[in-house]
């Protein structure tokens, strides 16, 4: 049997989740012999871009030259999996988005030269320009999590990605509740898959695995408030790296809140 | 990925870096025998951080940081620390000091073996990847992985992943290491350091190409004591000079050019090289133990012109950082009810000042600078050593190119054959590489207010 052909791609970002791949000592002869890697820029120099079974994606849009890639790399692949926050949801880097701050602070960090080299935009995730299969979130990817996943992948199975909020692997860990206290901690809303690595080291939740499915962000909503929280400061840890994708949500809710 | 932009008749162009952090491509351009031009583009998408940590707490902008890039999370959170502490006046403890000095370790030891054993060394061997290699050099590979693995759990111990840790903070950490994890970790670098001695001799073995050897200056930060060290508040420069690190604008002088989203760097205007070659340099002398045998067995005066040599200072380093690891441990255990943590952490920082912090990062020196006002981060300027490594390595293939062309009687590259053309790009990308250049890191960082 033939073995599926894979690519591990790079857009903006960190290379963080690609990098936990590499970080798989124990695993990383299995991971490149497991399939075909035909590319993979970041580890090998024999790269080739052809049809692919299952080509992963790491970082967010933020070219017109990552634009022209994807839509170059779609048509030629069977699924797309979307390796972490930056993909998934546009990263730290998408924090700001939508405030109409971009061109301003982008003038302020470059001047007001033109780029020779590529037109840049406001940070983007991949979705906004392809159709996505998977989602593996997380900043960085959880190394668990992508073994798993990349092995039911290669057999052609669906990916399989916990749909609960930190808060369970947190009460797994027999950890104490930071919410009670009063620290602002994001595991009510945020996916779970990191293991509940910072409410464990007395560090409350910063959300960076991004939105969970079933969150109750209603609910953790006014806990904060109650606590003394006021909306801006609840309202910049969520778009740290979760971006845009709360923030309707917790605005209607603010609404509400203020009548 | 990058654009497939035709090669023009006088022109070599690698269109994309491989092995290496991000984007980068290089273009050499020849125009009767003479490089006229040499330009390593940088395409990399940008992401405007330093416009991001503006309006953040202290605390969110240590979180922030390390997603610049993954491969040196740890340095970019350990400035950041370094500078908020210095800016708000926040005094060191000891033992903190020394488990973070543990964490350092553990990125230089991942970081240099993902780098040198992974990254650099297959282009010695004529191999196309690390995987590759097993073919041949299986038990080297498998010594190379067990260095790197080690790197990590080091860093999982200390910071709580191996990548974008958030144990470490301003002020101390969330939560102190275990006795039974500090054993462990001793007990494991005790057993690894006869690894990382036999593949510094491995890459000592290798034989290094010279084509690309011109004069460099270093530059790296100067340890507090007499000894071999990662972090300092002064600046060596090989010309014989010191400086704090407050002078830090002046020592790398940023400028903007057209071909890359990277800024440059220059030094008395001239190109200047920071990393471990540069640690080797202008601190090698201070190693001792088998690290320092190693070093002396290994120097020589290529290495004030090779940088390929940056490769084979970073496997000294990681047997350096092994070598350490025990007697700090040692030392950490003795004092670790001192240590700040969680509950003893002085509370939030909401201060107002500025400063700069300074570590050296398994690639070179990087300078991190904020203003805060009443706890909230009003200014930010980072400098990154990938920045102040371009220019040096544009010189070096330039020298490279005219020395490779002048051997083969300065033909005109139409004529090259596709070997000759072959060898001569490996040589340039075997130089970009020797700089461990991280390019997400490099790009976009200037001084935003």
């Amino acid at each position: 049997m033939n073995k599926p052909k894979v690519g591990f791609y790079n857009l903006s970002g960190c290379s963080g989740c690609l990098l936990t791949i590499l970080n798989c000592e124990n695993q990383l002869l299995d991971v490149f012999n497991g399939a075909e890697v035909v590319s993979f820029l970041m580890a090998q120099s024999n790269n080739v871009e052809k049809e692919l079974d299952i080509a992963f994606i790491d970082g967010s849009v933020t070219t017109d030259e990552q634009e022209e890639f994807l839509h170059e790399l779609r048509p030629r692949t069977k699924k797309v999996v979307c390796l972490g926050s930056c993909s998934c949801y546009g990263g730290v880097q998408a924090m700001e988005n939508e405030k109409g701050t971009w061109l301003k602070r982008f003038n302020k960090v470059y001047g007001k030269k033109p780029f020779k080299v590529v037109k840049p935009f406001e940070s983007k995730p991949v979705d906004a320009f392809i159709p996505v299969d998977y989602y593996l979130p997380g900043c960085p990817i959880d190394a668990d999590q992508f073994l798993y996943n990349y092995a039911r992948l290669l057999r052609g199975l669906p990916a399989d990605v916990p749909k609960t909020p930190v808060c369970l692997e947190c009460k797994w860990h027999e950890n104490e509740c930071l919410l009670l206290k009063d620290k602002l901690c994001l595991g009510p809303v945020t996916s779970a898959g990191c293991k509940a690595k910072c409410p464990s080291h007395n560090l409350p939740c910063i959300g960076c695995f991004g939105p969970a499915d079933e969150s109750n962000l209603t609910s953790e909503f006014s806990l904060l408030k109650e606590k003394g929280y006021t909306f801006p400061e609840i309202e910049r840890k969520l778009r740290l790296f979760g971006g845009v994708k709360f923030i309707k949500q917790f605005k209607s809710l603010w609404k509400k809140a203020q009548k | 990925m990058e654009k497939s932009t035709k090669v023009k008749f006088n022109q070599i162009r690698i269109p994309a870096l491989a092995r290496v952090e991000g984007h980068g491509n290089i273009t050499v351009e020849v125009l009767k025998g003479k490089v006229k031009d040499v330009k390593l583009n940088i395409p990399e998408g940008p992401r405007l951080f330093e416009s991001l940590v503006i309006g953040k707490t202290p605390e969110e902008a240590t979180s922030i940081v390390p997603r610049i890039c993954a491969i040196c999370s740890v340095s970019h959170r350990y400035a950041a620390i370094r500078a908020f502490e210095r800016a708000l006046n926040y005094k060191e403890t000891k033992a903190t000091h020394q488990l973070r000095t543990l964490m350092h370790y553990g990125e230089m030891i991942e970081s240099h073996a993902l780098h040198a054993f992974a990254l650099a060394l297959p282009d010695f061997v004529g191999y196309p990847s690390a995987i590759a290699m097993v073919d041949k050099f299986a038990p080297q590979i498998l010594k190379a992985l067990k260095l790197k693995k080690f790197g990590n759990l080091v860093m999982e111990v200390t910071n709580a992943r191996w990548t974008h840790g958030e144990n470490a903070t301003v002020g101390g950490f969330g939560l102190a290491p275990t006795h039974k994890q500090l054993f462990d970790i001793k007990w494991q670098a005790q057993e690894l350091i006869a690894d990382a001695e036999e593949m510094v001799e491995l890459l000592r073995n290798l034989s290094y190409p010279t084509s690309m050897e011109d004069g460099i200056v270093f530059m790296c930060l100067k340890p507090p004591t007499d000894q071999y060290g990662f972090v300092g508040d002064r600046v060596l420069i090989s010309t014989g000079e010191e400086h704090p690190i407050e002078k830090y604008k002046e020592l790398s002088n940023e400028r903007v050019v057209e071909h890359s989203t990277s800024k440059r760097c220059r030094y008395n205007d001239r190109p200047y090289v920071v990393g471990a070659l540069a640690r080797m340099n202008l601190l090698g002398e201070r190693l001792r133990g088998r690290a320092g045998e190693c070093f002396k067995r290994c120097y020589s005066l290529s290495w004030i012109r090779n940088p390929l040599y940056g490769n084979l200072a970073q496997a000294i380093e990681i047997l350096y950082s092994l070598e350490h690891i025990p007697q700090l441990i040692d030392s950490i255990l003795k004092k670790i009810k001192t240590l700040e943590t969680d509950a003893k952490i002085q509370k939030q920082p909401t201060g107002t000042g500025k400063n700069v912090g300074a570590v050296e990062a398994p690639r070179g020196t990087l300078y991190h600078y904020y203003e805060v006002n009443r706890g909230i981060v009003t200014g930010a300027n980072l400098v990154i050593p990938t920045t102040q490594n371009f220019d040096s390595m544009e010189t070096h293939i330039r020298v490279a190119a005219q020395n490779l062309l002048a051997n083969i009687e300065n033909k005109p590259l139409a004529a090259l054959t596709a070997q000759e053309r072959k060898d001569i790009e490996l040589i340039f990308e075997m130089i970009v590489r020797s700089y461990d250049p991280c390019i997400s890191c490099s790009v976009h960082m200037v001084e935003v207010k």
